[in-house]
């Protein structure tokens, strides 16, 4: 297979098991052209990508655009603080302004779950989702998915702990759907208030008890706390949150065996992992974002690669 | 004007014509004749073939908004009669959630002397609070004196039991009628659909079930203790149908209606965030429908609405979380209800959910097909497998997610205040 079975990357649950190996497989393609002296390809030449940030974000926006010069493609950047949203302008009328200017590929950030799938119905474009609200964030879980096939080969048969803000957490959703269909057995840790009551019905481990869950996995992914979605108090203080999901090394030395470390960034350092924990060996957080880049070079080339058929 | 209907069967429960095939004959305003025999076409202005077809009185809709005044954009009182009547609706219960509110006289007044001289018949209900801010009680006798025989703070729920239990007690002294929508909603907070496996997997707010039975529960306690009636409107839970199952065993003044399509279509229609489907209260899952239907069954659940909602294109044509709820629908209710219980209910079951039942409720005079009776009819066909047009929605909105779909049974007329109007 060297095409993926679908025309935009709106979330992991669009995805055949089939596409996630073809991008994963070209992905470390593309890492291996970013070792290289000269680290750009002419892959996307004459293909306009417009990254639409609806929502506040750095990292994920810089690997995105690192992604697509690296291609070769023509960029523009578009963030809702310089945009017309505030002037009341529809989501659709905006993307199609922008869109008459003769842009290929959408990328796009969003505080609105579903945003994405939407557009993709109204829009003449192909759509990438860079993060949709609480639903998903399809990258992030494809280069999660990458940095632990890395790290042990396969991710089939591995045992992965979620932990953290399930509820408001699209890293979540997509990580739980992508990880499962590589194979892997999947955990949600956190506060009751802070994981959806239908979770389990996904067929996910539930757990309420940071040391159950960091003694039964292989890998542990710690979320974010994300005050910022969060309308209303899920627990009473980030001191009391600390102290029951917290990872510092105390804890991490003391399990039976050595479990690796994963973020998605960025990290409230001392939050829900101490800085000797973000920065150990145990931790595999920077190859993360390196790989971030090779699989959103990937997304879209393979993306770029269905239009020219 | 004299219109004969041939070869048609009567389906009303109180007419001693009931199941029969019979011809009738209307002249101006009343059913002039019913008989088995062959009737003289000869100086008929129209004469209707009835075969195959059902004729029953006029559906009442106790849960429809016209938007007038304030957003006639959306829906007028003229748009929202014709939608009626399409559907089969001779009367319309108006919610109070205009702009201005209606919660005071000059406003049941306005929207009254709006609807004179219509096919459909409007009727209004007041706000329990003032501006339905759910604090202030509104001027509940003025307002019924004009012509207002329900109250409720509609969608906004009254969150206030306090406040509820004074409303109750106020209007029974001139035996009003308060209906509340069952949402509490410092649960419910910012919900847009069911919470279950769906809303997860779609990273939606989800509205849990309990929202609406603790306040279901909460009401039939309100309805004891004041030894007054409460109507609970369109109720979607196994759960609201079971309490209120108990409530009624136990002799309490409950009654409550569901809305047409939360009998037909689940959860998994979100699943692609399609914002037609966006409702409230939202679509549940299939084990809810299942109850509601038990609960029509066994008259637990007393009558079907339509929850009619006009909205503009604009306010569902955007992201989910900022789509508006509701569904504009008078026209395909009917049809839509049918569907979903053609085979578990007695057909002139079904319809009198719809005609008899919500008249009993707010007490006003069910209409019977005999002879000499006003002529308030709907002809209906209850084997016509019809697809859906945009054409056939007379509503302003065309917020109707049956809009190319397929729906069993289907209105061909209606009549009413000697106004005859076809549907195809």
């Amino acid at each position: 297979m060297t095409t993926l079975s679908t025309k935009h990357l709106l979330g992991i649950k669009d995805l055949k098991l089939d596409d996630i190996r073809l991008i994963l497989s070209t992905a470390a393609n593309f890492k291996e052209v970013l070792s290289r002296p000269i680290k750009k390809v002419p892959s996307l030449r004459d293909v306009t990508i417009a990254n639409l940030f609806f929502e506040n974000s750095t990292r994920t926006r810089l690997s995105f655009e690192l992604a697509e010069r690296r291609l070769s493609a023509d960029v523009i950047n578009f963030t809702a603080s310089s945009s017309s949203v505030s002037k009341g302008e529809t989501l659709i009328d905006t993307v199609n302004n922008i869109l008459a200017m003769k842009v290929d590929i959408i990328v796009m950030r969003h505080p609105n779950a579903g945003a994405a799938e939407f557009l993709s119905r109204y829009v003449n474009a192909q759509i990438v989702n860079a993060g949709d609200g609480p639903h998903e964030h399809p990258t992030q879980a494809l280069l999660d998915a990458f940095s632990i096939q890395e790290k042990f080969g396969d991710v089939k048969g591995l045992k992965v702990a979620i932990v953290g803000d399930i509820l408001h957490s699209r890293v979540a959703l997509s990580n739980i759907l992508c990880l499962q269909k590589l194979g892997a057995e999947v955990m949600v840790c956190g506060p009751s208030t802070l994981l959806p009551k239908h979770i389990n019905s996904l067929g996910v481990k539930v757990s309420n008890n940071l040391r159950e869950a960091l003694e039964w996995c292989d890998v542990a992914n710690m979320l974010r706390i994300q005050l910022e979605r969060q309308d209303i108090r899920y627990f009473p203080s980030l001191r009391e949150y600390i102290q029951l999901f917290g990872l510092n090394m105390e804890i991490l030395s003391s399990l039976s065996k050595k479990i690796t470390i994963m973020h998605p960034g960025p990290i409230n350092r001392g939050v829900e992992i101490t800085s000797e924990v973000a920065d150990s060996d145990q931790s595999i957080i920077l190859s993360q974002v390196e790989n971030g880049v090779a699989v959103r070079m990937a997304v879209l080339y393979l993306l770029a690669g269905r239009t020219a058929e | 004007m004299r219109t004969i209907i041939r070869n048609v069967i009567i389906a009303d429960k109180s007419s001693s014509f009931n199941g029969r095939k019979v011809n009738v004959c209307i002249e101006d305003d009343v059913i002039a004749l019913i008989t088995e025999n062959s009737v003289d076409h000869e100086k008929a202005d129209h004469v209707i073939d009835g075969s195959g077809k059902y004729l029953f009185s006029g559906l009442f809709d106790l849960h429809a908004r016209f938007r007038e005044p304030g957003e006639e954009y959306k829906e007028t009182i003229d748009s929202g009669c014709m939608a009626a009547a399409q559907g089969g609706f001779t009367d319309v219960l108006l919610m109070p959630d205009t702009t201005p509110a209606v919660d005071n006289k000059s406003q049941v007044d306005y929207i009254l002397n709006r609807s004179i001289g219509k096919i459909t018949d409007v009727h209004v209900a007041g706000a329990i609070s003032m501006d339905l801010k759910g604090k202030d009680l509104s001027e509940m006798h003025d307002m019924f004196l004009t012509g207002a025989r329900v109250f409720t703070d509609d969608k906004h729920s009254v969150q206030d039991a306090g406040l509820l239990i004074r409303a109750l007690l106020y209007s029974r002294d001139f035996n009003a009628r308060i209906f509340n929508f069952p949402n509490d909603k410092s649960i419910s907070g910012k919900g847009v659909m069911n919470e279950g496996q769906q809303s997860t997997l779609c990273g939606l707010r989800g509205i849990p079930a309990i929202a609406e039975e603790i306040m279901v529960e909460r009401d039939i306690m309100l309805s004891v203790y004041t030894d007054t009636n409460i109507h609970l409107s369109t109720i979607s839970t196994a759960g609201s149908v079971e309490k209120i199952r108990r409530a009624k065993k136990a002799g309490y003044k409950i009654t409550c209606d569901v809305a047409a399509h939360n009998l037909l279509l689940d959860d998994s229609h979100l699943s692609d965030f399609n914002s037609l489907y966006k409702l409230m209260p939202p679509l549940r899952t299939n084990e809810d429908i299942s109850a509601l239907i038990e609960g029509l069954k066994d008259n637990t659940i007393d009558a079907i609405c339509s929850d009619h909602s006009p909205e503009h294109t604009e306010s569902k044509k955007t992201e989910f979380d900022l789509a508006a709820y509701g569904i504009s629908c008078l026209e395909t209710s009917l049809s839509c209800a049918f569907t979903a219980l053609k085979n578990h209910l007695d057909h002139a079951e079904i319809f009198s959910k719809l005609n008899s039942n919500p008249r009993s409720i707010i007490g006003l005079p069910v209409p019977v097909i005999e002879e000499k009776a006003k002529a308030n009819l709907v002809l209906f066909d209850p084997a016509n497998n019809w697809t859906v047009r945009e054409w056939d929605i007379k509503s302003k909105s065309k917020n109707n997610p049956f809009i190319n779909t397929q729906l069993i049974g289907r209105v061909e007329m209606v009549y009413n205040n000697s106004i005859l109007h076809f549907c195809n």
